[in-house]
């Protein structure tokens, strides 16, 4: 066991370590240099342009060869220094440290919405299993996997917002992260960026249920004449709940780099999404490699967990 | 309607597919929706006005039924007076904020969604068939290394990816259309994989080993066909989403801005949600009807050739 999450330790960073690379060097084959937004200011106040970007470029080793400074970064970053974003004039550890939190908690709330609504209704369509209720779920479920979030986001801030008023059409960064203001005003995006993966665990949730709703061992349970509550909370959930972990964890990961994403600047949440966003359209090569990277940990380490958890969940599974 | 009847008697086995898929309305639905876009999509824009034709004296009009109040602010006189604009007949769908026809614009987007949508499925799907049937086939150390390659790809961050590349390269449909299709093969590679490995050690395999057959042979009549089924539904499956991250690229201002998508209109509607509310809800509207006609169909489709599934 300790061998095998050694073994998928090194091999994570072995995967982290290329998305760098690319990355890296994706970015540095772009057409602009990172300095180019910090050096407007500059040409504004009618200073010599050319010899303050030659400047900086030696100041920060942007003017050596691309291997060079690929090395230089590595190196940088092995040693915990994760390198000067430019458009923002900080280092990219101080922005990361800054925004992560309004990423994690969006992804938090939303994740937490979409499994009890999911699961719960997934149950309850199992359970009424060709009624309308079911029906009902089964569109609904349709739907939610169909819709695309950003523009759900849209609507939603158009209604509510706009028409309504019942929401700021801004995100407001005045209110302290966890206070209720705070989580008032994340519902919105919380509701774009949670239904469609309410809709998917729905659908998995409904046929786990129905799969093992067939079992003989459930046919036993009644025979032996417990309450239906029992044998639907203790004897199917707990079977189906299984897949639904594996599930729920890749979906995270999606989850991050997909929806959150869009969700973020439709909504102008200041999370990580919207800084590598705006780093990306600036050339600040050090914040995106930096998101990225963080990003690629984070799912690998979601799919290691997905995998030990599993071991504890069915203990028939052992890996070598 | 044949209760009773064995399936195939004496069927093609394509009409037998056909009537399964016939039994789910919803995807019937779903497949009649498709094959109306792709008419719009292809004929759609010769009858059409120019989708990128503007003009200011029409700007934000409703669509027919809607109206909305303007006010104009009079400069000599200092009074400002309200009048309602209707929808006109001639935009049936309403104009932007530069006057183009709502509905133009729609048709070149359908047209976009629909090519952007099967190319990049087309690619994403080949690479994946080509690789999950190799990995399977070859065995040992191709195995291990395709597959490890595939991991990595399935591990980088998709959509920052997309956005990094179109970014780099400059927004063209040609762009966009291969970095989804050369990026999105994994999950197609690894279904292949598996559904490919279970079916080199059935029995008709070994026997047309056994009779000599070559490895290309095997490959190509006896493993492809196998997985033929699988192939369209993935791809069915697959194109919402390919369509899905064309639209939001363009939504973020990544789009080809030699041509009209939805998502470049959604951009532009994000702007005038309070003033033009159609600019928003229109291109949205039909993604939405896109995605979920090929949910449809691809789930009617999946369980059409599955013939474990009771319809």
């Amino acid at each position: 066991m300790r061998s095998y999450i050694i073994k998928r330790l090194i091999y994570s960073v072995i995967i982290a370590w290329g998305i760098m690379t690319v990355t890296f060097i994706l970015l540095r084959l772009g057409p602009s240099s990172p300095v180019d937004r910090y050096i407007l200011n500059i040409a504004a106040r009618g200073q010599d342009v050319e010899s303050v970007r030659q400047a900086i470029e030696a100041r920060y080793g942007l003017d050596k060869p691309i291997i060079e400074q690929y090395f230089t970064y590595m190196g940088n970053l092995l040693q915990g220094n994760w390198g000067w974003s430019f458009s923002t004039s900080q280092s990219v550890a101080d922005l990361i440290v800054t925004h992560w939190i309004y990423s994690f908690q969006l992804i938090l709330l939303a994740t937490i919405f979409a499994i009890v609504i999911g699961v719960g209704l997934g149950m309850l369509a199992a359970v009424k299993q060709n009624t309308k209720i079911d029906y009902a779920a089964s569109i609904f479920s349709f739907i939610g996997i169909s819709i695309p979030g950003f523009w759900l986001g849209l609507m939603l801030i158009m209604v509510f917002a706009v028409y309504l008023g019942w929401f700021k059409t801004y995100y407001d960064t005045s209110y302290p992260i966890w206070s209720l203001e705070n989580i008032k005003q994340l519902l919105l995006p919380v509701l774009a960026l949670g239904i469609g993966e309410l809709a998917g665990y729905l659908r998995y949730t409904r046929s786990a249920m129905l799969d093992n709703l067939r079992k003989d061992f459930v046919t036993t349970a009644r025979a032996k004449g417990l309450p239906e509550k029992t044998v639907i909370g203790k004897h199917v959930l707990r079977n189906a709940v299984l897949p639904l972990v594996t599930i729920i964890m890749f979906d995270l990961g999606s989850v991050v780099f997909g929806g959150a994403y869009l969700t973020e600047i439709v909504f102008g949440i200041p999370g990580l999404g919207q800084v590598s966003f705006n780093a990306i359209f600036a050339n600040d090569y050090a914040v995106v490699v930096a998101v990225t990277l963080i990003g690629t940990f984070l799912v690998l380490f979601i799919n290691l967990a997905t995998d030990l958890i599993y071991t504890y969940l069915d203990p028939r599974i052992r890996y070598e | 309607m044949n209760e009773g009847k064995p399936a195939r008697s004496g069927k093609r086995l394509l009409d037998y597919y056909w009537e399964r898929l016939c039994k789910n309305r919803l995807s019937v639905v779903g497949l009649g929706f498709v094959v109306f876009l792709s008419l719009v999509g292809i004929f759609g824009p010769i009858f059409a006005p120019d989708p990128q034709k503007t003009d200011f004296m029409i700007k934000n009009l409703p669509p027919v039924g809607f109206s909305i109040e303007e006010s104009v602010y009079e400069i000599t006189t200092g009074e400002s007076t309200t009048t309602v604009v209707w929808g006109r007949p001639d935009h049936p769908l309403g104009t932007d904020s530069k006057g183009r026809d709502m509905l133009a614009m729609l048709i070149s987007g359908a047209r976009i969604s629909l090519l952007v949508g099967l190319l990049a499925t087309g690619i994403a799907i080949f690479l994946g068939t080509f690789i999950g049937v190799l990995s399977a086939f070859s065995g040992g150390w191709v195995d291990n290394v395709l597959m490890r390659f595939t991991d990595v790809m399935m591990t980088f961050p998709f959509f920052l990816l997309l956005v990094m590349i179109v970014f780099i390269f400059g927004p063209s449909l040609a762009i966009i259309v291969l970095v989804i299709g050369l990026t999105g093969w994994t999950g197609a590679a690894r279904l292949i994989r598996s559904e490919t490995l279970s079916i080199r050690t059935r029995d008709f395999v070994t026997a047309s080993k056994a009779l000599g057959a070559s490895d290309a042979r095997i490959m190509f009549h006896h493993l492809i066909p196998n997985v033929s089924s699988l192939i369209i539904v993935m791809a069915t499956l697959s194109i919402p989403g390919v369509i899905m991250a064309e639209a939001a690229l363009s939504f973020i201002g990544l789009g080809d801005p030699m041509s009209t998508s939805w998502g470049t209109i959604l951009n532009t509607g994000q702007h005038s949600l309070d003033t033009a509310w159609w600019v928003a809800v229109e291109p949205g509207i039909m993604l939405f009807l896109t995605v979920l006609s090929f949910n449809f169909f691809g789930d009617g489709l999946r369980d059409a050739f599955d013939p474990r599934a009771s319809i």
